[in-house]
């Protein structure tokens, strides 16, 4: 046998030695130094930027706020639910479990879950959006309870709630599901309300989890700015209450609007527009009919763009985003201009014969009263609303001034309002226009103006001629309570005098006290108001064109009726537009003092006390106003009786009215409420019978002054007047739904409006 | 005088201590058992302790590392952070403890073992193949990737690691039977490049890349070393390169032959490895930013980021890189230090051997051990293409380190022997 180890053995052996030790590790340590120390900072420069995570922690949204500080719209935390199956698919009975656990806690289908729970590669995925506190209580008790740590986690977000609802849905607008501003004021003002998200840089590993490093550096979120509107919720709600009162009275089909504003500063008080919706459920169409028409139809895409032309209809804002013709409440403006001109005073007269032919027209454009108003001064033109005294006017002023007004007013250019999808109008330019554009212009027709610039144009004629710059948002706030923005209160320019704008005030005061816009007359208040009933022209030939080929078919006219005014006359404050989109002709009123005037003279009664405006009564008006019911529960009978009477009060019992020493239980009215002058309390005595106490409230709709105050006796009630009773003038509201139990005594409000169909018939049809 | 006995008897009767009862004259067995006995008294005896210390240095150091670099993806994937650590460290307990024994047991009678051993070692290569590639029995052979390592005869093991050393053990009986005819043919090229080509080819047929070359190497080592004339290591290594070349083209042109694309990729990626498809490029890639954020003094023991599921298998083939990361250029340089310590023992034991089989036998698991270090480091570092070899002691995987652990206990027993003899 060989012996072990021999001298070629040795050499053999350390010279392999040798070489795998030299060249082997000597190759490995050069290489080493190569990427450790030469290319060091490179691959640490590439391995940190690859093991770094940017996770985006989401900045609260700022609230909004109305003008008396009441919560419009403001975010909350809420939480998504996520699944982190990779974590659970290996295991059945914990599967089971969180199948079953959660479904039941989010109802949702557990099969579901189930399945989603299996899959191995996934380490995110959402099973529910938005859950609130509680459901993030009962999961984590949930995880808690059956010791689940990984596999189930609950990641921080935000969501939107609107505590008023629908209350000035189209001025908020609404937020989507990453909080992002979709229309109204939350698009509009995204950047401020958004705030600015942070930042958390983070350690993750290779499959984009967190990692145990020290290592994390936070920008902590910055939370959005809140908005504080000028809107004022109350006023907002006022608003909203009555145009809903008009709509349904009126049976108006394609939506309203009304928008109050303070004159002086062009702040926004309220802004209410029909359609609405709700911004905590967008997505729902709120119109009922439309909901029942669509859910008819077939599945398919006619039905998905029926669903989207709905919900873009209803998110849509009619104030801002929607042109009319003014109709007669521009004449408010053209009245301005001859005034400011010098080409009328308020006593210049013109003689109305019915219409006017225009050189070039065949047919003559008549004013609403096809008889003629006769000689009127201009006083009594623009209480007539008498179209040919407009004409007239544009004559006098000419293409160049009308235009040069038109653009001073405002009417040519966006207003500059802060909601978004402000339209623009249409209007003939100066160059192009025909004298029949002009005259017809002269009295509001054949230009498309937005409501938000016809109420601008109001608040200049009543706030001493001065243009505002409309806007919603008082000031921006941030988190920390520093004013960051104010709204723009100064005046874009001077449009007219403060003497023409005195003298228009006064003619307007007078044209809701005893003109054609009666209708928005509110005792107590200088109301100064001027109705409009726009001929929807262009929708007209549209109808036309659409059945060209049905000889059968007779297009029919469509209507605007608005109505448009400020008060009070000795000191404007407040302006107030409402208007009505295609009012129901059927059932007779499609103008302006008749369909729009109540709901303003509604509105007005209301908002003008709560905005703090002083009451003032004419005499006429001392007459008829009401007074507070003192108080006589507790009294014996006979004391109430003396009370009462020195308060020039009438009274009835209820119940056992043969003892005078019978203690007085309840009364109606209540004490504090309003009674009418010469009015009367209903005592109830001990052991009344409610039969005996209720009646039924009578529909008092289309009854003049003296036959309501007739039914109202009989039936034991007593009637509130609002509005104007004279000349015609017949219930157009009632406080109190008809059909209604009320105990007797009750006072029902009732508004008065003449049944005065003024503007209509203007535009000289074709055919 | 056979050098197998004269050895033998050296341990049998250690001159340091006499037997309890000299006058007694046992029987056999008695005799033997008390032998043994005796034998494990005297576990120090004639250990040479240089080696000792290397080889529980360089584990316990590989466990920490392991530890170190396979927390995260265990914690990860096995919801376990002790998972890969805990296996391992039972197997190292274990490892050592047959190690120690193996010291204590005469590695001449792994003559009588070498030809059996690599008897059952051609039939486990066999079998992964029927099971693997034939049959697809996953049960038996399990896959991973185009490879077909393992085999699972209720518990699951790499043939290709017995397979090392069934060859070094069969080598080193050869060329200590064949000692004098090892400059011819007949003895000293034909019987070995069968036996080479044979184990070569099973492993190579698993797809086993690293394996095959190691094997080679090893192969092409002893027979160099055992007296095979040079100039057939020049016919060998040209008709090597042919083979490869031919395989290189062949599998690069053939759509089936995945093997082929899949090694010439490699070589891509080797050249460079932050250019080409990321998914391709990826474990190298982790690899050097894991080594490059380590810098000369590294992030700190238990620091790495890269072990956070960038680096794919940190616990295995890449441990290394891990190692850079944590400990930096200098905690590598006394790694590999450690390694080439380990390899001067090895070397040096094998050479002070009393016969050819020890030394031959000594400097084949040496050899094996600093080869598969030094590649598995170059791979790591890029400084050649990957191969998928893993690093002795570090690297997880009960097989590879309980065979290793066998085979420095067979490396003890010859320092022993030999020491034992020289006294």
């Amino acid at each position: 046998m060989a012996k072990g180890t021999t001298e070629k053995i040795r050499r053999k052996a350390l010279g392999i030695t040798a070489a795998l030790i030299i060249l082997g590790f000597g190759a490995a340590a050069a290489s080493l130094f190569n990427w450790q120390i030469l290319r060091g900072e490179e691959m640490r420069a590439k391995a940190l930027e690859q093991s770094l995570m940017n996770t985006t922690l989401p900045a609260m949204r700022g609230s909004i706020y109305d003008a008396t500080g009441k919560v419009l719209a403001q975010s909350a935390s809420v939480w998504t639910v996520v699944l982190e199956p990779a974590y659970l698919a290996g295991d059945e009975a914990l599967r089971r479990t969180v199948a079953s656990g959660l479904a039941s806690i989010l109802e949702l289908d557990e099969a579901e879950l189930y399945e989603k729970t299996g899959d191995k590669s996934s380490y995110y995925t959402v099973i529910k959006r938005k859950v609130e506190t509680d459901i993030r209580d009962k999961i984590n008790d949930f995880k808690r309870k059956n010791k689940i740590d990984n596999g189930v986690r609950l990641i921080d977000d935000y969501k939107r709630y609107y505590p008023y609802g629908t209350v000035a849905s189209n001025v908020l607008g609404f937020t989507g599901s990453d909080n992002q501003g979709l229309g109204g004021l939350e698009s509009e003002y995204e950047a401020e309300l958004s705030g600015s998200a942070g930042r958390l840089i983070a350690a993750k590993n290779g499959w984009g989890t967190d990692m145990p490093f020290e290592y994390e550096q936070v920008v902590e979120a910055e939370n959005g700015h809140d908005l504080v509107l000028t809107i004022d919720e109350t006023v907002q709600s006022i608003l909203e209450k009555y145009l809903a009162q008009g709509i349904e009275r009126n049976n108006v089909a394609a939506g309203a609007v009304a928008i109050m504003m303070d004159v002086n500063t062009g702040g926004i008080i309220g802004l209410a527009t029909n359609p609405s919706f709700d911004p905590n459920d967008p997505f729902t169409i709120q119109d009922q009919k439309l909901l029942t028409e669509i859910a008819a139809m077939p599945d398919g895409d006619e039905k998905d763009k029926a669903e989207s032309n709905a919900l873009n209809l209803q998110w849509r804002n009619k104030a801002v985003s929607d042109t009319y013709y003014p109709g007669s409440v521009f004449k408010m403006c053209t009245g301005s201009m001859a005034l400011e001109e010098g080409e009328i005073t308020e006593n210049s007269q013109y003689t109305c014969t019915g219409g006017e032919k225009l050189e070039g027209v065949k047919d003559p454009i008549h004013c609403w009263q096809r008889a003629g108003h006769g000689t009127t001064t201009f006083r009594e033109g623009l209480c007539n609303s008498c179209n040919p005294w407009f004409m007239h006017i544009g004559d006098l002023l000419g293409v160049d001034r009308f235009c040069k007004y038109r653009e001073a007013f405002g009417f040519t250019d966006e207003t500059g309002i802060d909601l978004p999808g402000e339209a623009d109008s249409l209007y003939h330019p100066a160059d192009t226009m025909l004298p029949i554009e002009l005259a017809t212009e002269c009295f509001g027709q054949n230009f498309s103006i937005t409501p938000i610039q016809m109420i601008s144009a109001c608040a200049a004629v009543a706030n001493g001629g001065n243009l505002v710059r409309p806007h919603v948002v008082d000031r921006i706030v941030d988190s920390n309570g520093n004013i960051v923005k104010t709204a723009d209160t100064s005046y874009r320019r001077q449009v007219i005098s403060e003497e023409t704008s005195s003298i228009m005030t006064s003619i307007l005061q007078q044209n809701a006290a005893s003109g054609t816009a009666k209708g928005g007359y509110v005792s107590g208040y200088r109301i100064c108001g001027k109705t409009g009933t726009s001929e929807k022209v262009a929708k007209f030939y549209e109808d036309k064109a659409k059945h060209a080929d049905d000889p059968e078919y007779v297009a029919e006219m469509e209507y605007i009726a608005s109505y448009c005014g400020f008060a009070p006359a000795e000191n404007p404050q407040y302006a107030l537009l409402v208007f009505f989109d295609e009012p129901d002709r059927a059932l007779g009123n499609t103008g302006g003092n008749a369909v729009a005037g109540p709901i303003f003279s509604a509105i007005m009664q209301e908002a003008l006390p709560y905005l703090g405006i002083e009451v003032k009564y004419t005499e006429d008006e001392y007459d008829r106003l009401d007074m507070v019911t003192p108080s006589v529960v507790g009294l014996t009978i006979a004391e109430a009786q003396k009370k009462l009477e020195e308060q020039g009060l009438g009274y009835d019992i209820v119940g056992n009215g043969e003892d005078w020493e019978n203690k007085v239980v309840e009364q109606i009215p209540e004490s504090g409420s309003t009674v009418p002058k010469d009015g009367m309390v209903v005592l109830y005595t001990q052991g009344y019978g409610m039969d005996e106490a209720l009646v039924e409230v009578p529909d008092f709709f289309g009854y003049d002054f003296v036959n309501a105050s007739y039914l109202a006796y009989v039936q034991g009630l007593q009637i509130s007047v609002n509005g104007v009773t004279e000349d015609g003038a017949v219930v157009s509201l009632q406080g109190v739904e008809p059909g209604e139990k009320v105990k007797q005594g009750t006072v029902i409000s009732l508004t008065f409006a003449a049944e005065l169909n003024t503007e209509t018939y203007v535009t000289d049809l074709p055919d | 005088m056979p050098a197998v006995g004269r050895t033998a008897r050296g341990l049998d009767q250690p001159p340091r201590r006499a037997p309890r009862s000299p006058a007694a004259q046992p029987e056999k067995r008695k005799q033997r058992r008390r032998k043994m006995k005796y034998a494990l008294f005297s576990l120090g005896n004639g250990l040479d302790m240089p080696l000792f210390v290397f080889v529980m240095v360089l584990l316990a150091v590989g466990l920490v590392m392991l530890f170190s670099a396979s927390y995260a993806v265990s914690y990860y994937s096995q919801g376990d952070s002790y998972y890969y650590i805990s296996r391992q460290g039972a197997f190292a307990a274990f490892g050592v403890v047959a190690m120690l024994l193996i010291s204590l047991f005469d590695y001449h009678r792994f003559h009588k073992l070498a030809l059996p051993v690599a008897g059952v070692t051609v039939v486990l290569l066999v079998m992964v193949l029927v099971f693997g590639p034939l049959l697809h029995v996953k049960q038996i052979a399990p896959p991973e990737g185009v490879a077909y390592r393992w085999l699972n005869l209720g518990v699951q093991f790499q043939p290709s690691e017995i397979a090392k050393f069934a060859l070094i053990l069969l080598f080193a009986h050869m060329i200590s039977i064949y000692a004098e005819k090892m400059g011819t043919f007949r003895y000293g090229v034909l019987p070995f490049v069968g036996v080479l080509g044979l184990f070569a080819a099973l492993i190579f047929l698993e797809n086993h890349m690293s394996g095959t070359l190691i094997v080679l190497a090893l192969g092409a080592i002893m027979m160099f070393i055992g007296g095979t004339k040079p100039r057939w290591f020049v016919i060998g290594g040209a008709v090597l390169v042919l083979l490869l070349l031919a395989y290189l083209s062949f599998g690069g042109k053939d759509e089936s032959g995945e093997g082929g694309v899949y090694q010439m990729n490699r070589i891509a990626v080797w050249l460079n490895p932050f250019e080409g498809d990321p998914d391709d490029t990826w474990q190298t890639r982790q690899s050097l930013y894991a080594i490059g954020s380590g810098g000369l003094l590294g992030v700190g023991l238990g620091q790495s980021r890269q072990k956070y599921l960038y680096l794919p298998m940190p616990y295995n083939d890449f441990i290394f890189a891990v190692v850079c990361e944590e400990l930096g250029l200098v905690g590598a340089l006394v790694i590999m230090l450690l390694f080439a310590l380990l390899v001067w023992r090895g070397v040096y034991i094998s050479l002070n051997a009393k016969d050819r089989f020890g030394t031959m036998l000594g400097l084949g698991i040496t050899f094996q051990v600093g080869l598969q270090a030094v590649l598995n480091i170059c791979v790591v570092t890029n400084t050649i293409p990957n191969t998928g070899i893993s690093l002795p002691f570090f690297s997880s995987g009960g097989t590879s380190l309980m065979m290793l652990l066998g085979q420095m206990g067979i490396l003890l027993n010859i320092s022993r022997s030999s020491n034992v003899e020289k006294t």
